[in-house]
């Protein structure tokens, strides 16, 4: 499956983090947090690509435009999610 | 002989760590200059048998990158004042994040004792720790403690004394891998030519900063006898890349030992989630956030009113008293006028203040304030500010000195200092006396909406400015919106209230120094000419205010309000403070409502003006003073002063026009 960005995936989806499209102080905030390459993600909820991920059991918002940059690959399939 | 002990409390945000730093020092705790938020460093004192131990409790941070300014101050503070011994604050239902933190600060070679907090929420949903197996991995102490309980704060102590005793130096260090491993050799022998910086810091600490792209480490490098040197070693390599191998590094050493010393931390969806999917829902979470606003202003007019109307009659039973007392004429009109009619009117506020903090003291020990930004982030981000500044804004409306100090987590400065001008259009607690005042006097009706509609009108131009802003001098996009969202916690009674008297005690301080100076000035100033009739325009304050009452006359405002504006300038709610002097509230037994119902200059229209005036105008002196020191330029602090005068002269003025047309009244 390939990697797309956090903010096109379903809720509820599983997914590891692939690539942080993220320069420094951004990269070292999202490293910080726990958000690094092969990490696992849970999007809890969506509105249009803004989003509240749970990421090793702590909960974080992002806007659509922090979302783009991350890439995950989803654990399921998006059109299979939610089914 | 006592020995002392210096402790810094370290930790991410949302750990528990400022209600554990209560639990362990209590009452004897030096809070800065303005208490409310963990932004100005806070220490706190506890004697443990012969120790006397400072404990230093530093801002919520997830690294020690040196980020943003929260994260400068905690990192500076650790490597610079060296304390005896760094307390990481850990969130024992998170300990994969909050390790993080645990092997930069570990890297520095501090004496380090984790308190493995919260531990009673991973206790009850299972979790499983190991501190034995913890303490073996890390070679750090670790101590079990439940901050809003106080247990284990006494073995946290002992183990910080023990620790300060033995100061076991502990080599920790993380395998980068053999390429990083490589450049920080050859850095670190670089570093050799500068032994007065590598006597303050460990070489091998500078060298992962340097490679970090750490900025201030560069800067101490570079200015040294070493720099020419470090720069050939770091040149050609790429610090993003370097960081994100280094974290992977680190991560690596984390999950390693995470199922090692926490057997059961499995993952489970919380009732958080759902929850957070009915507050941030796209339809309903705007309107959620806005009900709870408007609930929040009605409960704190309803449950005030009877305090409100207590302390009222106990300042006209002074007032009595002093009346019938048989003391010296002046001493009677400096009592009465001054005192009481000074002091005493922003006294009868004080009900208000504290309902109105406790109240945003909930909403932000639950959780709810950072679900508010990032739903308002969106809208936010529309008007150029990023969602991040809207916590400095709620913290605002309790006061806009906390306020301001709150936008150090705003990492982009262009988004800061947009956060800072607005914040004096949030309309702080010490105004709310004001509308208090006018509101109940001319809209006893509707007050709770009229003052609802000004708070709505601060918002309304902060956003405007800050757009303004961003379309002319401040150009740019805010930065994405990337926060935290603590887990859902049910505040306990203590901790509410502590918070709440945290930031409402510096309403009653006010009450007794500023406050209090300024009214015994005004009464002066009421009172001279000796023999003149008390508060007449023929003394001094009716001469001061004469002079500048044109100023202020094409918005209906007499000279006893020009000058109840121009000492609000200290202090918002001395408006009403000296108007209760000059009106001489407290004589005759009566109260300022009275007074001013019975002066014909007093309409609804200028009533509401006079509220919108003193919304706009100025940020007070204690704000404008904190404008300064945040923003370090006079420039940035006169703008903000010049842009709230003419704004506020200017909204003001057509409130004024516009009710006149359209009452036919004043």
């Amino acid at each position: 499956m390939a990697a797309l960005p956090l903010a096109q995936v379903p809720p509820g989806t599983d997914a590891t983090v692939a690539e942080l499209r993220a320069q420094g102080g951004m990269l070292r905030r999202l490293l910080a947090l726990g958000l690094h390459p092969d990490s696992q993600v849970t999007v809890v909820c969506m509105d249009r690509g803004h989003l509240i991920v749970s990421i090793a059991g702590a909960r974080y918002a992002l806007s659509r435009g922090m979302a783009m940059k991350i890439l995950v690959t989803p654990a399921v399939t998006p059109a299979g999610a939610g089914a | 002989m006592r020995k002392s002990i210096r402790v810094a409390l370290a930790g991410n945000p949302n750990v528990g760590k400022s209600t554990l730093f209560n639990a362990i020092t209590g009452s004897h705790q030096h809070i800065g200059n303005w208490p409310g938020v963990t932004v100005e460093k806070k220490s706190g004192y506890v004697k443990k048998g012969e120790y006397d131990i400072e404990i230093v409790d530093l801002p919520g941070t997830y690294s020690l990158s040196a980020y943003s300014i929260d994260e400068e101050v905690a990192r500076n503070f650790i490597t610079d004042e060296k304390p005896d011994v760094v307390v990481q604050v850990i969130d024992a239902t998170n300990l994969e994040r909050n390790l993080y933190l645990t092997t930069q600060l570990a890297e520095i070679g501090v004496p380090l004792v984790i308190a493995l907090n919260l531990s009673d929420m991973a206790e009850k949903r299972g979790d499983a720790i190991s501190r034995q197996k913890m303490e073996e991995y890390l070679e750090i102490p670790v101590v079990r403690t439940v901050g809003s309980t106080g247990d284990g704060v006494q073995e946290l102590l002992h183990a910080v004394i023990n620790e300060a005793e033995t100061s076991p130096h502990h080599e920790h260090t993380i395998g980068y891998g053999d390429a990083i491993e490589a450049i920080i050799v050859k850095i670190v022998s670089a570093l050799e030519a500068d032994a007065a910086l590598t006597s303050q810091y460990p070489p091998r600490w500078l060298a992962v900063r340097l490679l970090e792209g750490d900025r201030a480490v560069r800067e101490k490098v570079d200015a040294g006898p070493a720099g020419e040197a470090v720069r050939a070693v770091l040149a050609g390599t790429d610090p993003d890349e370097l960081e994100a191998e280094m974290a992977d590094r680190r991560y690596g050493l984390i999950s390693a030992i995470l199922p090692q010393i926490c057997t059961l931390c499995v993952k489970k969806m919380s009732p958080s989630d759902l929850i957070d999917r009915v507050v941030t829902d796209r339809y309903l979470g705007i309107p959620i956030f806005l009900a709870l606003m408007w609930g929040a202003f009605q409960l704190t007019f309803a449950v005030a009113t009877p305090f409100m109307a207590g302390i009222e009659a106990l300042m006209g039973y002074f007032s009595s008293v002093v009346a019938v007392s048989g003391l010296p004429e002046w001493l009677i009109s400096f009592l009465d006028g001054g005192l009481i009619g000074g002091v005493g009117t922003v006294l009868i506020f004080v009900p208000n203040i504290f309902i109105l903090m406790l109240i945003l003291a909930v909403l932000e020990d639950t959780g709810y304030l950072a679900r508010a930004a990032f739903v308002m982030d969106r809208l936010m981000y529309a008007i150029g500010l990023p969602g991040k500044s809207f916590i400095p804004m709620l913290i605002g409306f309790g006061c806009n000195v906390p306020g301001i100090m709150a936008t150090r987590t705003i990492e982009d400065p262009k988004d800061r200092l947009i956060t800072i001008l607005v914040n004096p259009f949030i309309s702080c607690g010490a105004r709310l006396p004001v509308y208090v005042l006018f509101a109940g006097i001319f809209f006893p009706e509707n007050a709770g909406t009229v003052i609802f509609g000004l708070y709505v009108l601060g918002i309304a131009v902060a956003i405007g400015s800050a757009k303004l802003f961003r379309s002319t001098i401040l150009p740019g996009n805010p930065a994405p919106f990337l926060m935290e969202m603590p887990p859902y916690r049910l505040p306990t009674v203590p901790t509410a209230l502590l918070h709440m008297w945290d930031r409402g005690s510096m309403y009653l301080r006010k009450a007794g120094g500023v406050i209090f100076g300024i009214a015994v000035v005004v009464w002066a100033l009421a009172s001279l000419p000796l023999g003149v009739e008390y508060g007449s325009a023929e003394s001094l304050a009716g001469m001061i205010g004469h002079a500048i009452q044109p100023l202020v006359a094409p918005l209906g405002f007499d000279w006893k309000i020009a000058v109840a504006l121009l000492f609000g300038f200290l202090a918002k709610e001395v408006v009403i403070g000296s108007l209760g002097v000059l009106y001489g509230a407290g004589e005759d037994g009566g109260a300022l409502e009275g007074a001013i119902l019975a002066d014909p200059m007093f309409g609804p229209v200028t009533a509401l003006t006079l509220m919108v005036f003193v919304l706009l105008y100025l940020p007070c002196m204690v704000t404008m003073a904190v404008i300064k020191k945040e923003t370090g330029s006079w420039k940035w602090t006169a703008f903000s002063v010049l842009y709230g005068l003419v704004i506020a002269y200017a909204v003001a003025f057509i409130v004024a026009q516009a009710g006149r047309l359209l009452t036919g009244g004043i």
